[in-house]
């Protein structure tokens, strides 16, 4: 009985703990989240001294939301919304493609091809993307769409987790298809994709994750009102002479939610393909 | 099989992404080394080859040793700070206790934030009017410069950095405690061993290929951060969070000086390739004694 006793009290001695550090990680995001309630003009007044108004608005609204869907910022969050989702079609597309024929398709140079997919992961993006940036703006690729997306479409991580996968489908399977007259294609989307679920949760969060947040990208290639994307229009916002703290934590909050709900979905299966990707 | 048979699957599935490979990560990583070996001249805009005097006039350049000794100082800090924060974190949430989920949750959170938002918000956080100042003021501590401070700078940033990055690296350790079987803990407990002799003695020599996994993927992340320097600070004050991504974005376009921006990013590569061929040198080292 004191054994149950000590146990269960050392149980809450940890949940006591890891909700401090929890706290200790949400405050920034309570702060911004609750000053995206308020008018801007008192983001700055609640703080001294600190009072529960600081972090609960007395009398909160959603106007900065409403007013973001005025200015660069929300047509900004728009094109980040576009872009990402047209990079996580094509390069589902691509990356799952490119890991069938590196898995399942026997050809002569196979091993040599994917040495150069191992190859691509080693060179850091950021570190190339000025000198890739010049050659987009010498094909007129400056401030479109599809100079956006570009770069996210072939992600090496992306093929590399999907290829993992692959491998551990059973070649019998494949062969006894083939025997009965399904092709290459048919092997693909009737065998392949639909076995792959989780691998391909994974694949969507890193091809996701890489559009949503790339900085030094878009600044460089999309400037224009059609390619301005919401981290960009969020950061060009506080760098004007008076900032609209209301209306910058709402845009915030939009841009931070879209991701967070999409990683609280897919958690659990991308622990899973992480520790089936070779990665460990 | 024969290669003819596959060539329309090869051409349709493997094609694009292996093309955009090429032209996207490889093509440009040569053409960055050819213009790091030219000098462009700013008027005519003719190129001359000049070997490596790029990568010679920037080891010259006190700026440029200024950056090296910033980017030095922080890889140093951020990198072992980040890796056992992370590690601390994996141990605690990995054992069951009330609502153990929901709190790992909260501190996944960060990751969702993209780095431009979160240096957004924490240039707010960090202002000397800001809510660390105002927590500061209420337990005694007289308002700090952080972000303006030129003492304090680096470390405000790295303490940013790690808010976004800790929960996310917690993640790949916690699937690697996982993995270990139950029974090596229930021989360990059998054993008599305690909490803290079984977590040295079985946890981390079995967590060490996901511990040196996210001890090179935070080295490489690290070497890379951008947008918080850009939004938060401009590399200064006084220099002194003058980080290499920073500089040489500086160098190709406030000052147009493509050719030493190349070389910087030449440079770049380099100190990630030394460093983690170090860490792995060392890990290696480490597990064979």
């Amino acid at each position: 009985m004191r054994l149950v006793r000590r146990t269960l009290s050392s149980k809450w001695l940890k949940t006591t703990f890891a909700l401090g550090i929890a706290l200790a990680f949400m405050l920034p995001i309570v702060w911004v989240f609750a000053n995206s309630l308020r008018p801007g003009a008192e983001t700055f007044t609640w703080l001294n001294p600190l009072s529960f108004q600081t972090l609960i608005p007395s009398s909160p609204n959603l106007d900065n939301y409403f007013a973001l869907l005025e200015t660069p910022l929300g047509r900004g969050i728009a094109n980040s919304m576009w872009t990402t989702f047209l990079t996580l079609v094509f390069g589902l597309m691509m990356c799952s493609g490119a890991a069938y024929a590196l898995s399942a398709l026997e050809f002569r140079g196979r091993n040599l091809i994917f040495s150069i997919v191992i190859f691509s992961l080693l060179i850091p993006f950021d570190a190339i993307a000025i000198p890739l940036a010049n050659i987009f703006k010498g094909i007129g690729l400056q401030d479109t769409v599809m100079g956006l997306i570009l770069p996210g479409v072939a992600n090496g991580m992306a093929i590399f987790l999907l290829r993992t996968f692959f491998l551990g489908i059973p070649k019998e399977l494949v062969e006894a298809a083939r025997i009965d007259g399904l092709s290459w294609f048919g092997v693909f989307f009737r065998i392949y994709l639909p076995l792959s679920r989780p691998a391909l949760i994974g694949a969507s969060l890193v091809l996701f994750l890489f559009q949503w947040h790339a900085y030094i990208w878009p600044l460089l290639i999309g400037t224009g009102e059609s390619t301005l994307l919401g981290p960009i229009a969020l950061a060009n916002m506080k760098s004007q002479y008076a900032v609209d703290y209301g209306l910058v934590f709402a845009g915030s909050v939009v841009l931070s939610l879209i991701p967070l709900v999409l990683i609280l979905v897919g958690q659990k299966h991308f622990v899973q393909s992480t520790t089936t990707s070779g990665i460990k | 099989m024969k290669n003819k048979e596959l060539l329309p699957a090869l051409g349709l599935f493997l094609a694009p992404a292996l093309l955009a490979l090429i032209g996207m990560r490889l093509i440009p990583a040569v053409q960055a080394f050819v213009e790091s070996l030219l000098k462009t001249n700013v008027f005519s805009g003719d190129k001359t080859f000049v070997g490596f005097d790029n990568y010679i006039s920037l080891a010259d350049n006190p700026d440029f040793q200024n950056t090296l000794m910033v980017t030095l100082l922080f890889t140093l800090i951020v990198n072992p700070l980040q890796v056992v924060s992370a590690l601390a974190l994996s141990l605690l949430f990995v054992r069951k206790f009330p609502f153990s989920r929901l709190l790992r949750s909260l501190v996944i959170f960060p990751v969702a934030v993209p780095p431009a938002v979160s240096a957004v918000m924490w240039s707010a956080m960090y202002r000397p009017d800001g809510l660390l100042n105002s927590i500061f003021t209420s337990i005694g501590i007289p308002t700090q410069g952080f972000i303006l401070d030129e003492k304090q700078a680096l470390m405000s940033i790295i303490v940013m950095l790690s808010w976004i990055g800790v929960g996310y690296w917690m993640l790949f350790l916690l699937a690697g405690i996982n993995d270990i079987p139950d029974e090596i803990y229930e021989a360990a407990k059998l054993d008599g061993a305690g909490y803290l002799r079984t977590t040295f003695s079985v946890t981390l020599p079995l967590l060490s290929r996901p511990l040196s996994f996210v001890l090179v993927a935070t080295t490489i992340s690290n070497f890379l951060v951008f947008a918080p320097v850009l939004i938060l600070t401009k590399g200064g004050p006084n220099g002194s969070t003058s980080l290499l991504m920073h500089d040489i974005f500086i160098r190709a376009y406030s000052f147009g000086d493509i050719g030493r921006a190349n070389a910087a990013v030449f440079i770049l590569i380099g100190l990630m390739v030394v460093a983690v061929s170090l860490q792995f040198f060392l890990l290696r080292r480490g597990n064979e004694q």
